[in-house]
Formats: C-alpha cells, sequence, structure tokens
C-alpha cells in the first residue's frame, strides 16, 4: 500500500465543515483483459478499508475481477465543457512521472463514467491532459488525470480474487436472470402507456 | 465543499440557453459542467430524499430476516436488504459530486429533518409482506427509477441504472413469492391477500401526488431530471401490476378500478390525506423507523472509533 498522508490532506480542505472519513475514488475492472471503469466513491479511514467497502457496495454483483481506489484530491478532472472555456490543470513542472489518463466517451446510458484509456510519462498533470488529449483523440467529454503513484489496488493473487469477488456470480439466488418470468408478460398484451 | 454551493454569481440568460441547449441535444451534465443553482438544488433535494429512502427501506422488511421460512428465503432477503444499503451508498456518492456532504445528509435523516417515502411507515405485518412488498412497492420504484435512468445529471442516471439492475432482482423474487402463496394452501392464498389489501393503496400513491398537483414538475422535466410525470409512471405501473394480480385470483380493494377504451387501468379516488399524513409522520411508523436508524447509528459508534484509530496507526507505522 502506497503512504498517502491523509492528515495533511485533510488539514488543506480545512475550510469544509466535512468531519467524515476521506473520500474514494472506486474503479472497478469486470474481467481479465477489460479496462478498469469509474464506478463511484466510498469514504473510508484507510487503502485497506476503502477496497473491502468498495467491494462491498460495488462488487455484489455481476461480476469483477479487480478494484482500485484513489483518495479523491489525487485526481485531476476536467470536462469538455470546462476545456472549451478555457480550464487548465496544474501546471507546475515537476519530476516526471507516470499518469493513468481515463475518458468519458458518450452520453449513452451507463454504470460507470470514465473509462482507462492507458498510461504516459509527463512532468504535471496538465502536461500529462496535451499528451492524453493528442494520443487518445479529442472528443472526449470528461477526462481523469491521475498520478500512478496514488493507485491502490485489491490483492491480484488468486485465492483472492476468488473470495473476494466470486460471490458475485456464484450466489446465483440474488441475479435477477435466476428466475423466471413469472406469469404471463407484460408486454404481450398490456397497452402501451400515451406519453404525450 | 459546500462553497460551491455559495458560488451562486449571477446566470445569465446565455448560460442558460446554452445549458438548455445541452440537455435538448440529450448530453448528459457531469460534475464541473456548469447548471443553475436551481438544478442543483432540486437534484440534491431528490437524490438525497431517495438516498434516505434506500436507507430508511431496508427496516420494514429487515425485520423479517430472522423469521424467513426457509434458508433460501433467508438469503434472498438478506441480500435484498444488503442491496438496499448499497443503493444508499450510490445515491449519497451522486448527491457528493453536487457538493452536498454525505454527513449532512445523514445527519438530516437521523434528525428528523429530511423526508424519505412515505411507503416505508407503513407496518410489515406478515411475511408476504416481504414479498408483496418485492412485487408492488419495488415494482413502483422501478418504474420510477427507469425513467430517472434516463435524466440528465450523468451521476443520478449511472446510479438508476445499477440500481434498476438490482431492484428487478428484488421484484421478480417477491412476485415468485406471492405467485406461489397464491397458488398454494388456503392460508398461504389468505396472507397474499391480506398483503395485498395492506400494500396496494400505499404502492399507488408512493408515486407521488397527481401531476396536476405537483410543484417541482415544469422545471424538473425542462432540465431532463424527470421525463415522464407521477401520473404517467403511475400507469405504467398500474398496467402491468393489475392484469397480473388479477390472473392470480387476487381481489384489489379498489372498487372503482376498470380498463379505459385504450386498456389502461384506470384507479379510484385516491385517500392524499393518508398519503400526507404518513409523509409528515402523523400516520404511521415515521418515530420507530428514526429511532431504529438512530440506534443502529449509535451502535456502530465504536465500530466507526475502531477503524478510525486502525488507520491512523497504520499511517503512524508507515511513517516510521
Amino acid at each position: 500500500m502506497n503512504g498517502v498522508d491523509v492528515h495533511s490532506a485533510q488539514s488543506q480542505d480545512a475550510q469544509a465543515p466535512d468531519t467524515q472519513w476521506p473520500r474514494w475514488e472506486i474503479f472497478k475492472q469486470d474481467t481479465a483483459g477489460k479496462v478498469h471503469q469509474a464506478v463511484g466513491s466510498v469514504h473510508a479511514t484507510d487503502p485497506d478499508h476503502a477496497l473491502l467497502t468498495a467491494r462491498s457496495v460495488f462488487a455484489r454483483r455481476p461480476a469483477a475481477v479487480s478494484l482500485w481506489a484513489v483518495r479523491e484530491q489525487d485526481i485531476f478532472s476536467v470536462t469538455r465543457e470546462e476545456l472549451e472555456n478555457g480550464q487548465t490543470l496544474p501546471g507546475h513542472s515537476g519530476e516526471v512521472q507516470s499518469y493513468r489518463i481515463f475518458g468519458k466517451k458518450t452520453h449513452k446510458r451507463s454504470m460507470t463514467f470514465v473509462d482507462e484509456l492507458g498510461m504516459l510519462e509527463a512532468a504535471c498533470p496538465q502536461a500529462a491532459l496535451e499528451a492524453a488529449r493528442s494520443q487518445f483523440g479529442d472528443e472526449l467529454l470528461a477526462w481523469w488525470v491521475i498520478p500512478v503513484s496514488a493507485f491502490v489496488g485489491s490483492p491480484e493473487d488468486a485465492e483472492t480474487v476468488e473470495s473476494w469477488f466470486a460471490p458475485a456470480k456464484d450466489k446465483t439466488y440474488k441475479q435477477q436472470s435466476a428466475y423466471g418470468v413469472v406469469g404471463k408478460h407484460v408486454s404481450e398484451r398490456n397497452p402501451r402507456v400515451k406519453h404525450d | 465543499m459546500t462553497a460551491t454551493l455559495k458560488t451562486q454569481a449571477a446566470e445569465t440568460a446565455e448560460q442558460h440557453a446554452a445549458f438548455e441547449a445541452r440537455i435538448v441535444r440529450g448530453e448528459k451534465i457531469e460534475p464541473g459542467d456548469w447548471m443553475p443553482a436551481e438544478y442543483r438544488r432540486q437534484l440534491i433535494r431528490m437524490i438525497s430524499q431517495h438516498a434516505h429512502s434506500e436507507v430508511v427501506g431496508m427496516l420494514p422488511e429487515g425485520e423479517w430476516i430472522s423469521r424467513a421460512p426457509s434458508l433460501r428465503r433467508k438469503l434472498i432477503l438478506m441480500a435484498k436488504v444488503q442491496d438496499e444499503a448499497g443503493h444508499g451508498q450510490y445515491l449519497y456518492h451522486a448527491a457528493e459530486t453536487l457538493g452536498a456532504a454525505r454527513e449532512e445528509l445523514v445527519d438530516a435523516l437521523l434528525s428528523g429533518k429530511a423526508k424519505y417515502s412515505s411507503i416505508f411507515n407503513y407496518p410489515t405485518e406478515s411475511w408476504a409482506d416481504v414479498g408483496m412488498i418485492g412485487w408492488l412497492v419495488d415494482g413502483a420504484a422501478i418504474k420510477n427509477q427507469t425513467m430517472l435512468a434516463g435524466c440528465s445529471y450523468g451521476p443520478y442516471s449511472r446510479a438508476m441504472v445499477r440500481i434498476c439492475s438490482e431492484e428487478t432482482f428484488h421484484h421478480k423474487q417477491g412476485k415468485e413469492m406471492i405467485v406461489q402463496y397464491a397458488q398454494g394452501t388456503p392460508e398461504q392464498r389468505a396472507l397474499a391477500q391480506d398483503a395485498l389489501t395492506r400494500w396496494w393503496w400505499p404502492s399507488v400513491m408512493m408515486l407521488g401526488p397527481h401531476d396536476k398537483d405537483s410543484t417541482n414538475s415544469g422545471v424538473m422535466s425542462n432540465w431532463g431530471i424527470k421525463t415522464k410525470s407521477n401520473d404517467q409512471v403511475r400507469q405504467e405501473y398500474l398496467n402491468e401490476h393489475v392484469p397480473e394480480l388479477l390472473e392470480l385470483g387476487l381481489t384489489l380493494p379498489d372498487a372503482d378500478l376498470h380498463q379505459d377504451a385504450d386498456g389502461n387501468w384506470i384507479h379510484g379516488p385516491i385517500n392524499w390525506d393518508e398519503f400526507w399524513a404518513v409523509v409528515k409522520g402523523q400516520m404511521g411508523l415515521n418515530k420507530e423507523r428514526l429511532a431504529t436508524r438512530n440506534a443502529a447509528h449509535d451502535d456502530g459508534a465504536w465500530v466507526r472509533e475502531a477503524m478510525l484509530a486502525y488507520g491512523e496507526r497504520q499511517r503512524a507505522q508507515a511513517a516510521d
């Protein structure tokens, strides 16, 4: 686990009345080979707590193999509208480090927000964003730029993956697909409601 | 975080026009995008009420976990109640993206300041209520939530897509149970009928006041938050559920219920005095629900303190 300094982060937010635990954004990978996607956030006292809470909240079903968590203040986010209005990300050049880039591609209904697009090296979040825009396309609707060092992840050994995530698909009684359509289905005979 | 709420610089007509054009184009509004302060306010109001309803929604059914008639039913009910807790969390998260603090929202629920769905102030008197709640209450909720899954605010829409998928399990397990009881022994059949008689009207009411009496509906629909009216959603609910309940030979407690020329099921007059009395806590179990929620919160205090102490020790050890 990396050494995220929770206390200094909290003092930066000193003006906020929020005395609750820090907020972590959660990324879920559904199956091996797929990218991680932002699914929502949890409040937690430490990285392990964040990941365990994330498992209960976001991986009850249908399937997952890996979770990542990142403290909210480690995420640099910008929407297309903000970019059009000239907003930039922090640009103080520092040491070159690796960033993970996430983006949102469509307005379609979805359970997830931004998808992992890839990694790149840059000296600051703004430089990472500019590189990402040329590398991954300029038409995305929202961007998240996150230093790789800010991520904590669920254990990757097969046994832990099994014990964390198998119940999501093995407990068939909590899958809607385990229940046949009971009775005649409505669409066969019921009128469409007029929406005018 | 609340700084975002206070930043209500004058909104220009130009900003409003650009925002409404985005809604018309079917674009999702995301955290960071410009939005009218009133859009933000309405969403926080609605999403937090929705979150509170999920949290309180655990209570009427949770009472029956220890009394489930079989292991299968117990597992199903535990999974369902756990889902409701998760739904509360998804929704508090969505409200947080608008600048609300989860802690403040939770405090508003615990102190009784916040509203939640009136349906959860009705008592669960028999085991069959668990099935009837799944079929009717979750059935009505899915109609509303499917509509909200198409709403213009990205985080709310995404929470709804996830919730609808899980609520479909709740709906189906309830329907399966009631179908079984309605076709079972006379005693099971009587239980199913009794549960239907008590839950029918509350489920019809929970979709909210008639359109003509609904104060927020204009702005909510113009900004793509609600894309159907209360009465439209109620009609969808009736058209799906009435024929299926009748097909089981159950009796709906509405002498005026009939089908119109278009095939829509039309209900008789709704007792709105009861609805508002339950919303305001003058009728039903509002006090008991809040007492239970507060007791659970207080009982969990030592766990929260231990988590915090553990987290601090981990950080101290990492720093050494």
